[in-house]
């Protein structure tokens, strides 16, 4: 199993943390859009992995996960020292295709899926547009990062404490008329009731996207069934459960079932 | 190094140590970690005549030392088990010892499957006739908690292949002995216990059970006491190899199968910890033997001092 010694382990903002794990096997294929599977040490009555996005990855093997305390086990990893390690899964699953030759990049993100979507910000300066919203300014994470690697950045927040008031489904709407005729991917990483609205804002202009859509998980390689997620499928009910850790967690949005 | 090979009657293995149907998938997604012959035997997610979607998510909760799951026997059908690449015909070139768990929603479902795997039965070692499910409506527990119904199942899929059978039990019954000895008079050539017990997680915040389908199989090292209670008893009653699960991470685990009655083990939930605890378990059987001084993992089967 590999491990992953912890470089550094701090509070970035509010619940929000950065760790650095030294793996560098994992950082030489893992690509924007998959995710680590990491065992949590010394959490025994808790068994099962957790999975996180892979948020950025180094040519000397530093692998960057930006997490939130959520529970029990996040709140354990918060509690890791430099020095100590956990055993990585990964890289696991499908990532985010990059966007073809003269398409340019337009990333949908809410609370911290803008860690998921963060390395395709990395395309050589070429830039694109990312539109980052939360519940509070206290929940924007990567905003600097996502501007030095020459993105536009437009934030929406909940309660008006940051950017527009609202959702950043507006700034979609918006963005998408602004950019008209070009040729745009979409790109998109938040709580599950946003994807589904941006899928079905995109499939509804038939815009190519791509959603990183997931549900809770335990194996994290297709073996257990638990992460599924509805798929269009040509069978008699016109979908099927596809497995978000091995099928997904990236799917496009054209291939989604959408529900009313 | 003692000796690992496992006798089950018809069936031989190289070493006691099996997956738990629903926690290795068909083997395939396994591929990559390691070699399948590595394993004493990979039992695969349970298998209809038909093509299933399975339960609403969220399908699984983690709990205290263990998870629910309602996955609810999502799964290909037996044709496409038969024929897609990533099924069956990727299991025979794996060289791997195959047992296909197979379920039904009526009695004639699970004959159905049946004669379609012995119809095509190359690199298929033995039968798992799931009773057990406790996450599907119909078929499952209906018919492992019911003597009249098991013993129909049994009887049914045992008149339509030669396979060697293994029935597994469901620990949500008064009286597991009971199944097993009606599942063994119907034919059965080996029992498999035990399958998740059914339990409950209600999130106090929003005050909605954790689980889709209301109620979830619970697994997890909290359930192997249980487990190992009720191989203990089963081994008194029947004489037929015994498969023992639940709960099982570590060798030493394992071993309280074994010498609880056990001839066989499975390991389930802890793959999702971690992919290698089958290998683990392999290693650290052989590790406990030769520690003992046992020339075969036989040695222990059934070897608890109760008095």
């Amino acid at each position: 199993m590999k491990t992953g010694e912890i470089i550094t382990n701090r509070l970035l903002q509010d619940e929000y943390y950065r760790v650095e794990f030294y793996a560098p096997e994992i950082c030489r294929t893992a690509r924007a859009g998959q995710f680590v599977h990491v065992r949590i040490p010394n959490l025994e009555h808790r068994i099962l992995r957790r999975p996180f996005s892979i948020c950025n990855c180094t040519e000397d093997g530093v692998l960057t996960v930006v997490y939130k305390v959520v529970g029990e086990g996040t709140r354990a990893l918060a509690g890791l020292a430099p020095g100590m390690a956990c055993e990585l899964m990964g890289p696991l699953g499908n990532g985010f295709m990059p966007p073809k030759d003269g398409e340019y990049p337009v990333l949908v993100v809410g609370g911290y899926g803008s860690a998921a979507t963060f390395m395709l910000s990395q395309n050589g300066g070429k830039g694109g547009l990312v539109l980052l919203g939360a519940r509070s300014a206290s929940d924007l994470l990567l905003v600097e990062e996502y501007r030095r690697n020459g993105f536009d950045v437009r934030v929406s927040t909940n309660d008006g404490s940051a950017g527009h008031k609202g959702l950043v489904t507006e700034l979609l709407t918006e963005a998408i008329r602004e950019n008209g005729d070009r040729p745009v991917r979409f790109y998109a990483c938040g709580p599950t009731g946003m994807l589904y609205a941006v899928a079905k804002m995109l499939c509804a202009r038939n815009l190519p996207g791509e959603i990183s859509l997931d549900h809770l998980m335990c194996c994290g390689v297709g073996a257990c069934f638990a992460c599924v997620v509805k798929v269009k499928d040509n069978n008699a009910d016109g979908w099927r459960y596809a497995r978000s850790c091995n099928e997904g967690p990236v799917f496009r949005a054209a291939e989604l079932y959408l529900e009313d | 190094m003692a000796d690992l090979t496992t006798d089950l009657g018809k069936m031989m293995l190289k070493n006691p140590v099996m997956t738990a149907s629903g926690t290795f998938g068909y083997g395939f997604e396994y591929k990559d970690y390691f070699d399948l012959r590595e394993l004493g035997a990979v039992v695969v997610k349970g298998i209809a005549a038909f093509q299933s979607h399975g339960n609403p998510t969220p399908r699984v909760a983690e709990v205290t030392s263990g998870m629910l799951n309602a996955i609810g026997l999502q799964g290909p059908g037996v044709d496409k088990f038969l024929h897609g690449a990533e099924y069956m015909p990727f299991l025979r070139s794996s060289g791997a010892t195959v047992v296909v768990n197979i379920w039904g929603k009526t009695v004639e479902g699970y004959r159905e499957v049946a004669e379609r795997l012995e119809a095509d039965r190359e690199g298929i070692a033995a039968l798992e006739i799931n009773i057990s499910c406790p996450n599907v409506k119909e078929g499952g527990a209906a018919f492992g908690t019911d003597l009249k119904l098991a013993a129909e199942v049994v009887s049914e899929v045992r008149r339509v292949t030669t396979l060697p059978l293994i029935t597994k039990l469901s620990p949500n019954v008064t009286s597991i002995v009971d199944f097993a000895r009606c599942v063994v008079d119907a034919g059965s050539d080996m029992v498999s216990l035990i399958n998740t017990i059914t339990g409950m997680a209600i999130d106090v915040n929003t005050r909605r059970p954790k689980i889709a389908n209301l109620f979830g199989g619970l697994s997890g090292p909290a359930i192997k006491p249980v487990a190992v209670r009720m191989v203990y008893q089963v081994a008194q009653a029947v004489k037929v190899p015994i498969i023992g699960m639940g709960g099982i991470m570590t060798a030493d685990d394992a071993v309280e199968f074994l010498l609880a009655g056990a001839s066989a083990v499975a390991v389930g939930t802890a793959i999702f910890a971690d992919p290698y605890a089958p290998l683990n378990v392999i290693r650290g059987i052989g590790e406990y033997l030769d520690r003992n001084g046992c020339k075969s993992v036989r040695e222990i089967v059934g070897a608890v001092k109760v008095r």
